[in-house]
């Protein structure tokens, strides 16, 4: 293996342990981290809907766990709020 | 968002979606989920989210209407929701605010300030000026006041 390849491989590792570090440091602890980029990561999205466009639609399970609504059904009198969130 | 319903309830409706769960047991569990008692497993099915979101409005008495995304998580993917969001859509039915990904760029202000700048402020006795704080403002935006 020539110098070059092992300064290459070098600063490759030193960057990566500071990347781990600086994520480490944002998510709380080592295992913070591997959730973030295990389970958060791959499903939060920026996604493509902007102001102006139309409200898309989605049917909704009422908590009696038995009636279904529409978001839209909730529209068009006055503006509606849509609050999207989990419990945890 | 509960303080903010409440001083527009009679301006704007309001709804929650419960999406799939952000740190359940069996994924990304927090400490915080721990020291909170909000210990859930990532529900297999909609029974399991709808006990679920039943225990939320219970322990905290939530007033505002809610309504569970699918199991496929057609509301979560339709709006990119997850892990929470905030949306506003008019009367006309369009995306009138698109509020950033949370959980770093969820912002109820943001919201609490749309409302205001059609609506008017509403203001809180506890920003106001009392005799026992002369020195106390309102905040310079309503937003400034608006708790998550």
């Amino acid at each position: 293996m020539t110098l070059f390849w092992k300064w290459a491989i070098a600063v490759f590792l030193v960057v990566l342990l500071a990347a781990f570090l600086a994520l480490c440091k944002m998510a709380g602890s080592p295992k913070d981290a591997y959730g973030m980029v295990r389970y958060a990561l791959p499903h939060m999205h920026r996604g493509n809907l902007k102001v102006g466009d139309d409200a898309p639609d989605a049917r909704l399970l009422a908590l009696d766990g038995t009636d279904h609504f529409h978001i839209r059904e909730r529209t068009g009198s006055r503006p509606l709020v849509v609050i999207f969130g989990s419990y945890t | 968002m509960v303080e903010i319903y409440n001083d527009y309830k009679d301006h704007a409706d309001f709804l929650t979606v419960y999406v799939r769960e952000a740190h359940p047991t069996d994924e990304w569990q927090m400490k915080s989920n721990v020291k909170d008692d909000v210990c859930y497993a990532q529900p297999k099915n909609l029974a399991q989210r709808v006990a679920i979101a039943n225990d939320f409005i219970k322990r905290f008495n939530y007033p505002i209407a809610f309504g569970i995304d699918d199991i496929n998580n057609a509301a979560e993917a339709a709006y990119s929701a997850w892990p929470e969001r905030l949306y506003v859509i008019d009367e006309s039915g369009r995306i009138a605010y698109r509020g950033g990904m949370g959980p770093f760029h969820y912002d109820p202000a943001e919201v609490r300030a749309w409302l205001a700048a059609r609506y008017g402020a509403v203001a809180h006795p506890a920003t106001a000026p009392t005799p026992a704080n002369p020195t106390a403002t309102p905040p310079s935006t309503p937003a400034a006041s608006a708790t998550k």
